[in-house]
């Protein structure tokens, strides 16, 4: 135990690492921030960078870089409407139409303060249960993901307003973006053309800074004359009574985003959407509808993302398996430094588990620290002149799009995604569903195959297999109750009961 | 006119200094066919440091994704062979041709060194009822269609691991894709699939704790990081005539690179490859140590080329026959 204590406490004692863990989280959060500028990016580059320091200041400056990014993208989601990564679209939803009335200092305070409870929840599920869930993490069959992914594409019934048809269409739309490429299975090319720059499919990334960044500059354009919203930033740190009023919300979906970063397959983007949509379920009435401006969608996927970070190191640090593409990086970096990374790392060196446990809390208590200052002068950038905000917006995009893959063809899929989207907003179409499709295609597409390439090809095996395992039951049943309780049947049924029993 | 003129000056004083008299005058660009944490990956920036001391310039490496590698490969072709782009990749290029990915392949390339090379294992999970290649084959006879195996996609390293056993006796496996070893390495713990063809390297670490089996070794003879595992040669000795066969790590310029240059880099990657930090490192994950350049290089390349693409030829997935390459049977 005083040992456990001594490794958690490595990084706190030392000034030289405590310095290192900020730097990092303070970078973190800007590179976060700028969209295109991936955590994933850093991280790998800090690789090459850190070749010859001592493995525990390589691994706090990543640390730092890791929690801090993964908040970052929150900043320019709220601001600009433009996701600084794909985890933190589900921010933009609501965080944005906040700052639109002139509440982006207060959005900003939340999402931090909810971020950081979610990066403890996170921590401490590492702490304390990082053995069981990676065992449970593993039970999951290619049948699960896809029914995960199912219950993904759902959420466009969240995201489609008051539109579900435009919806379903806009989400048809992402999943037949989603499979350009080559087939993630045997390698077939679809809808290339042949030409080598789209096997690689349209990048995700530049769809998103597309659709959310440029569409709103083009929109935009049509209120040049609207001066710009004054922002009230005398309330930064959010009042108490509001985080309490929100603690249950943000545990719960603090959960989802542990269980989900754990997954092997599945990261915070996915886990994030999951939450809102989770928070929309669950938040009977609203003080302010969900998608223009509600607290609550705000706080779901800020939770969640963050405390995937807690959970993508479980699998990584007990299995040696990535939870996501950070933590595969940093598997990269262990094995460089010398260190085994794998299932055995923890037996051969058992401080690595309380000090990276040690490293995540200081990074998380650095993202509120560098979360809640400087806030006043970011919620300025909202008050610009539109003439000088819509171009930054736009160069912002073309940078981001641009670092993706270091590939200009990524610059034009995301401008020409701008205009789409621009013209998707003038005729009332969600764009939120078309991201999600993209994002889920691949998901859903390999895990159908590949589930039913197990079963042999025979989809009554499927649903017979599906039916005899726990797990895969309970996730089909809350897919079932998810659809019924929509149904009018189910509502007309409801509220017979409810009559019958006053 | 200005600015014409200025363009030819300088162009002209660009052809004008022998370029490759003092090489490297400025930094050189990296670029790595597979993403960031990846073996390809993590080889190349941890040996490419040690080369930099050497050049006394900056190596700067990118991740070029996609179109397993062809897409970075198709990249440094498009360059100048000044020496100043380096293709830093694994062996998939090799197949392009037969598989009709791409039209160039390393032979359009000179390598600068081969690094590394990884030994084939067959891994199974703990709980599958047989223990060596022997049992495995007798089990998937009298059960066919019933063993599950992971495959890492058409011309992967599983696939033609696979297909070399094709070539000795019949299974009728069912072959589940994955996006690469990682994945398919947490499907096989998961008891998803039941066995596989891997890489020493990427299975080492989880074979030590238990968590997964070696059945098979994939070689002509005996590894010392698993000392008690017969090598395949010996229960299917029909396989002699391609091993050793495994997939490498090289680094390489476009073909017409100035020869000093090419040295200039041989030397530098040679010395790193044979840094003792580095040797450890690839010790560890099983990797054996090759660091060869030339001439060697090139036949170790040709002959790589040859036997993977008969293999999937003969097996049947191959888009191009080998011969239309001219490419010669093993």
């Amino acid at each position: 135990m005083m040992e456990a204590l001594s490794f958690f406490s490595t990084s706190w004692m030392s000034p030289q690492l405590l310095g290192l863990t900020a730097l990092g989280t303070f970078l973190g959060v800007y590179i976060g921030a700028i969209p295109g500028l991936s955590v994933t990016m850093a991280v790998s580059i800090l690789i090459s960078f850190t070749f010859s320091w001592d493995v525990n200041n390589a691994l706090c400056l990543m640390t730092g870089i890791f929690m801090g990014g993964v908040y970052g993208g929150s900043r320019t989601a709220i601001l600009l409407n433009i996701p600084g990564a794909p985890s933190a679209i589900a921010t933009a939803l609501d965080g944005y139409p906040m700052a639109l009335k002139g509440e982006a200092g207060e959005a900003i305070g939340l999402s931090t303060v909810m971020s950081v409870i979610g990066g403890f929840v996170g921590i401490v599920v590492l702490a304390i249960a990082a053995p069981v869930v990676s065992d449970f993490a593993l039970l999951f069959q290619p049948r699960d993901y896809l029914m995960l992914g199912v219950l993904g594409i759902m959420l466009v019934g969240s995201l489609s307003g008051n539109n579900l048809l435009k919806g379903v269409f806009a989400g048809s739309f992402g999943v037949l973006i989603g499979t350009v490429g080559l087939d993630p299975l045997t390698a077939e090319e679809r809808f290339t053309f042949g030409v080598v720059e789209l096997w690689n499919g349209i990048s995700p990334i530049a769809v998103m800074i597309g659709l959310f960044g440029v569409s709103e500059a083009l929109t935009q354009l049509h209120f040049m004359d609207k001066t710009a919203i004054k922002q009230k930033i005398d309330r930064i740190i959010p009042r108490w009574s509001d985080v309490k009023k929100y603690l249950p919300l943000s545990l719960q979906t603090s959960t989802i985003g542990v269980v989900v970063g754990a997954l092997p397959g599945t990261g915070g983007d996915i886990a994030a959407l999951m939450a809102y949509d989770h928070a929309k379920r669950v938040t009977k009435n609203p003080e302010v509808p969900f998608g223009e401006g509600a607290k609550e969608g705000l706080i779901a996927p800020e939770a969640a993302n963050n405390a995937a970070v807690g959970g993508a190191f479980i699998p990584m640090l007990t299995l040696g398996i990535p939870g996501d593409a950070v933590t595969a990086v940093f598997l990269g970096a262990l094995f460089i430094h010398g260190l085994n990374p794998g299932p055995l790392m923890l037996t051969e060196n058992p401080q690595m588990f309380w000090f990276t446990v040690g490293n995540l809390t200081l990074a998380n208590i650095f993202v509120l620290i560098f979360g809640l200052t400087g806030i006043k002068l970011f919620a300025k950038i909202v008050e610009c002149p539109k003439g000088v905000l819509l171009p930054l917006i736009l160069l912002l995009s073309v940078v981001g799009a641009y670092a993706i893959n270091n590939s200009i063809a990524d610059v034009w899929w995301m401008l020409g995604f701008g205009v789409i989207g621009y013209f998707m907003k003038q005729y009332d179409y969600p764009v939120g569903p078309v991201i999600l499709g993209v994002i889920l295609s691949r998901l859903m597409d390999e895990s159908w195959r590949r589930s039913i390439i197990l079963e042999r090809e025979s989809v009554p095996d499927f649903f017979i297999n599906l039916l005899m395992s726990p797990l895969s039951l309970v996730l089909f049943i809350s897919i079932m109750l998810i659809v019924v309780s929509k149904t009018t049947l189910w509502k007309q049924a409801k509220g017979r009961i409810f009559k019958s029993a006053s | 006119m200005k600015k014409s003129i200025l363009g030819a000056l300088v162009a002209l004083s660009i052809v004008a200094t022998p370029a490759f008299a003092d090489f490297p005058q400025k930094d050189i660009q990296g670029v790595i066919q597979w993403g960031a944490g990846g073996s390809t990956d993590t080889v190349m920036r941890s040996v490419t440091p040690h080369a930099e001391k050497e050049l006394g310039v900056d190596i700067i490496m990118t991740n070029r994704t996609g179109g397993v590698g062809a897409i970075a490969t198709k990249y440094v072709y498009a360059k100048k062979a000044d020496g100043y782009t380096l293709l830093m990749g694994a062996e998939n290029p090799q197949m392009y041709k037969t598989l009709g990915l791409a039209k160039i392949d390393y032979s359009d390339f000179t390598p600068i060194n081969i690094l590394a090379r990884g030994v084939p294992i067959f891994v199974a999970n703990n709980d599958a009822p047989y223990n060596n290649m022997k049992e495995f084959t007798d089990y998937a006879k009298a059960n066919p269609g019933k063993v599950k195996t992971g495959s890492t996609g058409k011309g992967g390293l599983s696939s033609i691991v696979l297909a070399m056993l094709d070539s000795q006796i019949k299974l009728d496996l069912i072959k589940v894709p994955y996006n690469g070893d990682g994945p398919a390495l947490t499907a096989l713990q998961a008891g998803t699939v039941d066995i596989m063809p891997a890489v020493l390297g990427a299975s080492i670490e989880h074979i030590k704790a238990g968590r997964m089996k070696v059945i098979g070794l994939v070689d002509n003879k005996v590894n010392k990081l698993l000392p008690n595992t017969a090598p395949i040669t010996e229960t299917f000795p029909g396989l002699s005539t391609y091993l050793p066969w495994g997939p490498f790590f090289g680094v390489f310029v476009k073909k017409d690179t100035d020869q000093a240059i090419v040295d200039k880099l041989a030397s530098a990657y040679s010395k790193a490859s044979h840094n003792p930090e580095f040797v450890a490192l690839m010790d560890k994950r099983g990797f054996s140590i090759m660091g060869i350049g030339g001439a060697e290089a090139v036949k170790f390349l040709e002959s790589y080329r040859s036997v993977s693409s008969w293999i999937v030829h003969d097996a049947g997935f191959s888009k191009h026959s080998p011969e239309e390459f001219n490419i010669p049977r093993p």
